[in-house]
């Protein structure tokens, strides 16, 4: 099977071959953990002492959450709810939300003054996921997946494990423009992650089959001028024949040992849960797949604390050991020498709300936190500060597409030459704008 | 003025959407006999807001200018004060109109100034700029003036509705020309009738359709077929679930157990015929927002329809354990769909404060909200509710009340005739029971220990061999099962001598043949048998087994498997649980159960007793007992037989109640106006806020006998002009695969705008003067050339128009996940292309969903993937695959995606490989391999195979392994999973 697509489409460019990148790097994949809702960088990962203090507080702010909203005329500044400690070697500052995941800040570079363009949900999410706010563009795992091909056939490049499916539904995991090999294959956690795996025919006709079927749409697409949706069809039969093999024993977490699985939070034959999501995760990337993303949550029951802040409880309980455990078993294995882990959520929570005790923060794209850690990655470290109430990203202001010219040089590119010509014009992820951080680079 | 025009018009102004026409200004009228405010209200402000405020007020001021207020003129924007009063020659916007350093208004907002509106302008200025605007009244993110200047909600204009489908290609293809793009070449024939049969039924066409439209020449044979499509009953099955994805149609309610809604299916098949029917639009909207409102005698809205319209509004999302405390949740998705679905406007972003970006207020939210929250909705039931509520009847009350009465009445007679066998029971019951305890005179007792056998001779405390009974009396033979509680099988042999008279003989023996025949088993001479419970009074054994333990020859009376009296009829021994000997007679007591046996004797007469009892079964207990009785009352036998035959007699049947059909539904509920909601927090009430309609609308109110007033909200609805302009919009969309608008659901400032505004408005009016029929709109957009233009990209539009934004070609689609699925079927042979109607729920009367354990199924079906059963909480997972509707958000536009996982399916779904099997099944056996062949392709691709393609099949049957028709099996798979079949052209 493997090889007939590329003789049959020998005349458009196999966008799965493993590419190098633009320069040696340490990272060959990337694990990405999306946060849906907003998490409040107030109450995580980003302590501020002066908003204790200062709590109930008149402020100002030319808010974009604010402006104009009846209701809003006068803000207060409110107190984080949880206690924060410095951890490890490094004493990086985490709440008790993450008990687990602050075990782990010696390997993390934790940037504490993100920020972002939007502060709606859909757009925010849309633009941490393509770098576009506004319009549909191809998913940063679709760029993983073009720029470096893939490692293993048998498995898509790119593979999102959702629950359900967040702000923006698809768009946030699709290839847009880019070549339709490179759109995210989602995967539902539950006993049959991925259905329709087991062959119902011997291979021996499987593959007479499949011969067939690659050249007769290559004859359709003769006439189709190589239609792109039509080549990334064909282009999937391939994949598909190997995903028969490869994902029973993917997703097989039954390999893992009972000390593992209770690592994750797990109960043996349990299929369901982010401890499920982080362990396939490490079982994807260990077999090459080159861009998995995990979400945690779908576009309500999330992050998204307008109500009451204590909502944050249960869903940092989620996620917290599992992401602990990723990351101590990729160490443990090696795995982490040149996986990227990536932690993020759209946008961050306000510091202020319209009352001294309202319980919950608004959407506040100014500042919020996210950490990498892995590849290539400066490790135990916090990169940049936002101002004493946590408001503002005041230091080393590291914007949505300076984190994406970051993750891409990690693996190798220069985000400002990984482009795709699309209706006349050279596309990339960061548009016009992106700076490297380079003192995050290890 | 620092900065040069490029720069300025560049950085600060985009191209704008599309400016009103501008009506004819008063130019003539002299400022001096006028006030500078009446001067600034005539004229100054109708202009600002004509030609300004597009790109100058609310949230859009481009350039930082907002010419809304005095202040913001005043501030000015980044080139600083745009006016100097009094100073013509020194304000900037005077020389902006002029076009003497940047141009204002851009050509593209409607270009330069009239000489004699500019002259307004300056001697504006020249007189001091007096304004009285203090500060924009904003409704929501716009100010007034603004919001109503906005393109969306501008009325429909007088445009030329009676030119043709031509005037549609004309204005397409000037767009085309000013961007030098190059149409495509019309599409052939056969690519054409696929398309067409596509698009308006969802299937493809038969290989007959196929020929008989290619080879009509006539001029109009397209235009003939839309109209053979138009009237086929498939096309409301593939239009109406276009509109299903819009209204987000689901079977489930969406709370946290998510249960099934059996009724819902009506308002889906309603959706369907009113397509076929091509109901009017503008009826189409009211029906579903007050069809029960709407007058029963209209020809087009009988009360049934209208009722089952709103299951519109019923099929809302609920939310939460109890659903009740999360009910303005559900009022937000229903405000949030009627305006996203009709209006093209995100309403429910103002649940919690005004509208970000659009001129929607908090207060039109509750305006609406108390609309609704006048309604009463049916009621799904939730796990803390229990089962479904206030679904609406859909017969007349009079209907009903006949019915119901009918049924009462013939209920009644079966009532009373159960109570009075209940009263009688009761009765006999008492005295057969009182009388037993008094009259009773114990004959013969004894304890049988396990496995012994006791004669009643040896056991007799009265002389058994002459005794006196009289006619009604009983003698009776109670066994009990002693300490061990259990039960045991235990022998009877009893036999009842007449000693003087006729010598008559009665013994259990002569009934083991025909034990079941009753109970009371009576015989001609006036005796009976009866067999009893007599734990708590006489108790008839009323089950008659004709089989015991799976054999024939044993037969019983019992309650359950024990207490029972059973016999072996059989002349053989029968091994069951113990081996019974031939022709016997047995009681069985139950666990602390007794078990008699009654003789009633039939006349005065002297008797004589014999018999015996033996533990037929020994197995480690504490054996039996019994006990023989006289009861010596003439009145107890005949009210024992009267009571058994009473208890054995056939039930008397209670009808259920009669099935009124019902709707998932909305009525009119407690009228009243709801109160804001500050933040949105139901518990943070605000003022009292009127029920109207929007204000950017102008706000209209009810009159004071509306009811909830959805019947006028069915009216403004219905009658706005962007009502027509979002659903043109859609139906573009649905046929050319984007909209001109490409944010169907969003017509307000965070939409897009659209790429042929003129087209967009031209379209709306053409809806609107013909009756706002879809159908006509069908032919007005097909019977075009730009429908019926070829799929090939070629290399311009390749670079120039990639998206196909401006149509130079017909965009290919892939099938949609209903397509793939009925196509398939269809090729299978499987495909029921009848309607569908309830699905194949679980009883309502057996739901116990909780939120640990809710509902979730897959039904099968070979019905059209219409009426797929769609679940909310868990997506039916094919149409998930396949890039199906989201059943919680309006679908304005279905997502793309092409995945590996889809492919799995083409090679190893069962429903796949079913359909492949039935498929070959229907082409010729082999032994005509071309016209086999020839066939597949014909119902596959709708055309004929070329040499090449028939060479290459023939040598993939000669090659491929296995039987003839594992071969033509395998060749239907590569078909059915071919990109030609799954793409349209």
């Amino acid at each position: 099977m493997p090889g007939i697509v590329q003789q049959l489409l020998a005349d458009t460019e196999d966008p799965l071959a493993e590419r190098q990148p633009h320069f040696p790097a340490k990272a060959k994949r990337v694990i990405f953990l999306f946060m849906t809702g907003g998490v409040s960088h107030l109450d995580t990962l980003d302590p501020k002492p002066a908003l204790i203090r200062d709590h109930g507080k008149e402020i100002n702010a030319d808010h974009p959450e604010i402006k104009d909203r009846p209701g809003y005329e006068r803000i207060y500044l409110k107190r984080p709810q949880w206690e924060f400690a410095p951890h490890g070697e490094c004493g990086t500052e985490v709440s008790s939300l993450f008990p687990h995941v602050a075990e782990c800040v010696d390997d993390i570079a934790l940037i504490r003054s993100m920020h972002t363009s939007h502060s709606n949900h859909y757009n925010a999410t849309l633009g941490m996921h393509t770098g576009s706010f506004t319009f549909a563009r191809p998913s940063l795992g679709s760029w993983v997946s073009y720029g470096l091909g893939t490692a293993n056939r048998n498995l898509p490049g790119f593979v999102v494990i959702a629950p359900q499916q967040t702000y923006a539904g698809t768009q946030v995991y699709a290839s847009d423009f880019l070549p339709g090999a490179h759109q995210g294959t989602l995967v539902v956690p539950g006993a049959t992650p991925i259905a329709n795996v087991t062959p119902k025919i011997p291979e021996e006709r499987q593959k007479v089959e499949l011969a067939a079927l690659l050249a007769m749409n290559a004859k359709h697409l003769e006439t189709r001028n190589g239609d792109a949706l039509l080549t990334a069809r064909m282009r999937s039969f391939e994949t598909a024949f190997g995903m028969q093999m490869a994902v029973p024993d993917a997703f097989d977490l039954g390999q893992e040992t009972d000390q593992t699985l209770q690592n994750y939070g797990l109960q043996r034959g349990q299929t369901t849960g982010f401890g499920w999501q982080c362990l396939a995760a490490r079982r994807l990337v260990e077999r090459g797949v080159r861009f998995v993303e995990l979400v945690d949550t779908g576009s309500s029951g999330n992050w998204d604390a307008h109500g009451d802040m204590m909502s944050h409880v249960g869903l940092a309980k989620n996620v917290d050991q599992p992401i602990a455990a990723l990351l101590k078993d990729l160490k443990r294995t090696g795995l982490l020498e040149d996986t990227l882990v990536v932690w993020t959520t759209e946008f961050g929570r306000t510091p202020f709300n319209n009352t001294a005790d309202a319980k919950g923060r608004e959407h506040h794209s100014w500042a919020f936190s996210s950490w990498l850690a892995g590849a290539g990655v400066k490790p135990g470290i916090v990169y940049g500060a936002t101002d004493e109430h946590g408001m503002r990203a005041v230091e080393k202001p590291v914007h949505v597409h300076d984190f994406h010219a970051t993750i891409l040089h990690l693996m190798g590119f220069d985000h400002e030459r990984l482009t795709y010509r699309h209706a006349g014009r050279d596309y990339r992820l960061t548009d016009v704008e992106g700076r490297v951080v380079s003192e995050i680079l290890a | 003025m620092k900065h040069r025009i490029i720069k300025w018009r560049d950085a600060a102004l985009p191209a704008v959407l599309f400016v009103a026409v501008l009506s004819t200004l008063p130019t003539e009228n002299s400022a001096e006999s006028v006030s500078d405010d009446d001067f600034f209200e005539n004229q100054v402000r109708p202009l600002l807001v004509k030609r300004c405020y597009q790109c100058h007020s609310g949230t859009k001021t481009r350039g930082g200018l907002a010419l809304d207020s005095r202040t913001g003129w005043q501030k000015g924007g980044e080139s600083g004060p745009a006016i100097v009063p009094g100073k013509p020659e020194a304000s900037l916007l005077i020389e902006a109109v002029n076009y003497r350093s940047v141009e204002m208004p851009p050509e593209d907002a409607g270009g330069k100034l009239s000489a004699a509106e500019i002259e307004v302008l300056t001697k504006w200025v020249k007189l001091g700029a007096a304004d009285p605007r203090e500060e924009a009244v904003r409704p929501g993110a716009m100010n007034r003036e603004a919001a109503q200047a906005w393109w969306a909600i501008q009325p429909l204009p007088a445009a030329e509705s009676a030119s043709k489908s031509q005037h549609i290609d004309r204005l397409i293809d000037a767009e085309l020309a000013a961007r030098s793009l190059t149409a495509a070449s019309p599409a052939d024939r056969r690519t054409l009738v696929r398309r067409a049969t596509y698009d308006l039924t969802g299937l493809p066409p038969t290989p007959d359709e196929v020929d008989r439209f290619i080879n009509d020449r006539s001029d109009d044979a397209f235009a003939k077929l839309v109209d053979r499509l138009l009237e086929s009953p498939q096309y409301g099955m593939k239009w109406g679930r276009h509109w299903l994805d819009v209204v987000r149609y689901a079977d489930t309610a969406g709370e946290n157990t998510d249960r099934p809604l059996p009724h819902a299916w009506r308002y889906r098949n309603w959706v369907i015929d009113s397509l076929n029917s091509d109901l009017s639009y503008d009826q189409f909207v009211r029906m579903q927002l007050a069809g029960d409102l709407l007058p029963s005698d209209d020809a087009t809205s009988g009360s049934r329809e209208g009722i089952i319209a709103t299951g519109y509004l019923a099929i809302a999302r609920r939310f939460g354990h109890d659903i009740d405390k999360d009910i303005h949740l559900m009022h937000e998705d229903v405000i949030d769909n009627v305006g996203k679905n009709f209006l093209g406007l995100s309403i429910g972003c103002a649940r919690c404060h005004d509208h970000k970006y659009d001129p929607l207020t908090a207060a039109d939210y509750y305006a609406l909200y108390g609309i609704f929250n006048s309604t009463r909705f049916s009621f799904p039931g939730c796990e803390s509710k229990g089962q479904p509520q206030d679904l609406v009847p859909l017969l007349p009350q009079t209907q009903i009340d006949e019915l119901t009465s009918a049924w009462q009445q013939r209920n009644a007679t079966a009532e009373a005739e159960t109570k009075r066998r209940e009263e009688s029971v009761g009765s006999l019951r008492t005295l057969v029971k009182d009388v037993a305890v008094q009259a009773s005179r114990l004959l013969a007792e004894s304890n049988i220990p396990e496995g012994a056998s006791v004669s009643f001779s040896d056991s007799k405390r009265e002389p058994l061999d002459q005794l006196t009974v009289r006619a009604g009396e009983i003698l009776q033979l109670t066994v009990l099962p002693n300490a061990s509680h259990g039960a045991d099988t235990t022998l009877v042999e009893w036999e009842i001598s007449e000693t003087g008279g006729t010598q008559r003989k009665w013994s259990v023996a002569d009934i083991i043949p025909n034990l079941v025949h009753g109970n009371p088993h009576k015989s001609g001479d006036g005796s009976a048998w009866c067999f009893l419970d007599v734990t708590d009074g006489p108790g008839f054994l009323s089950e008659r087994k004709t089989v015991v333990s799976g054999q024939n020859d044993l037969s019983a009376w019992s309650l359950g498997d024990t207490p029972s009296v059973l016999v072996n009829r059989s002349t053989e021994p029968v091994k069951v649980w113990t081996t019974l000997p031939p022709r016997s007679f047995f009681v069985h007591p139950g666990i602390d159960r007794n078990v008699a046996v009654a003789w009633v004797c039939p006349a005065d007469m002297l008797v004589s007793v014999t018999g015996r009892v033996a533990d037929a079964h020994p197995s480690g207990g504490d054996g039996v007992a019994f006990r023989l009785e006289h009861i010596a009352d003439q009145k107890v036998g005949p009210r024992l037989v009267e009571l058994g035959e009473l208890l054995n007699s056939p039930e008397v049947v209670i009808e259920p109640v009669p099935m009124i059909p019902v709707a998932y539904a909305a009525v009119e509920g407690v009228i009243g106006d709801a109160r804001l909601h500050k933040r949105g927090d139901p518990e943070m009430l605000g003022d009292l806020v009127p029920r109207r309609w929007l204000s950017v609308f102008g706000g209209d109110t009810l009159p004071d006998d509306a009811g909830s007033g959805r019947r006028q909200l069915g009216d403004w609805v219905a009658q706005h002009p962007l009502t027509a302009r979002v659903m043109v919009n859609r139906i573009w969309q649905w046929h050319f695969g984007r909209g001109l608008v490409e944010t169907p659901n969003d017509f307000g400032a965070r939409g897009q705008p659209p790429s042929h505004p003129e087209l967009l408005d031209w379209l709306a009016v053409a809806f609107k003067d013909r009756g706002y029929s879809i159908k006509a709109m069908h032919r007005l957009m097909m019977n075009t050339d730009t429908y019926q233009r070829s799929s090939q990209m070629t290399e311009v539009s390749a670079m120039n128009d990639a998206d196909n934004r401006f149509l130079s070609r017909f965009a290919r689609r892939r099938l949609t996940a209903e397509e793939i699925r009925d196509s398939l079927l269809l090729a299978g042979g499987n495909l029921d292309t009848t309607p569908a109607e309830a699905h194949p729920f679980p009883p309502e009367e057996t739901w116990s969903f909780t939120q640990h354990n809710p509902f979730s199924a897959v039904y099968k079906t070979n019905k059209r993937s219409v009426f797929l059963m769609v679940q909310r909480q868990r997506r039916n997972p094919y149409l998930a695959l396949f890039d199906g509707a989201d059943p919680n958000a309006s679908t304005a536009v279905r997502q793309l995606t092409t995945v590996p996982t889809q492919a799995l399916f083409f090679m190893n779904a069962p429903f796949f490989h079913e359909q492949v099997a039935g498929f070959a099944r229907r082409l010729p056996d082999a032994s005509a391999d071309h016209e086999g062949i020839a066939r597949a392709f014909r119902l596959v691709f709708q055309r004929e195979p070329t040499l090449f393609e028939v060479e290459q099949a023939t040598s993939f049957l000669r090659q491929y392994p296995g039987s003839l028709e594992d071969k033509w099996v395998g060749y239907a798979r590569v078909l059915l999973a071919s990109n030609e079949f799954l793409f349209l052209d």
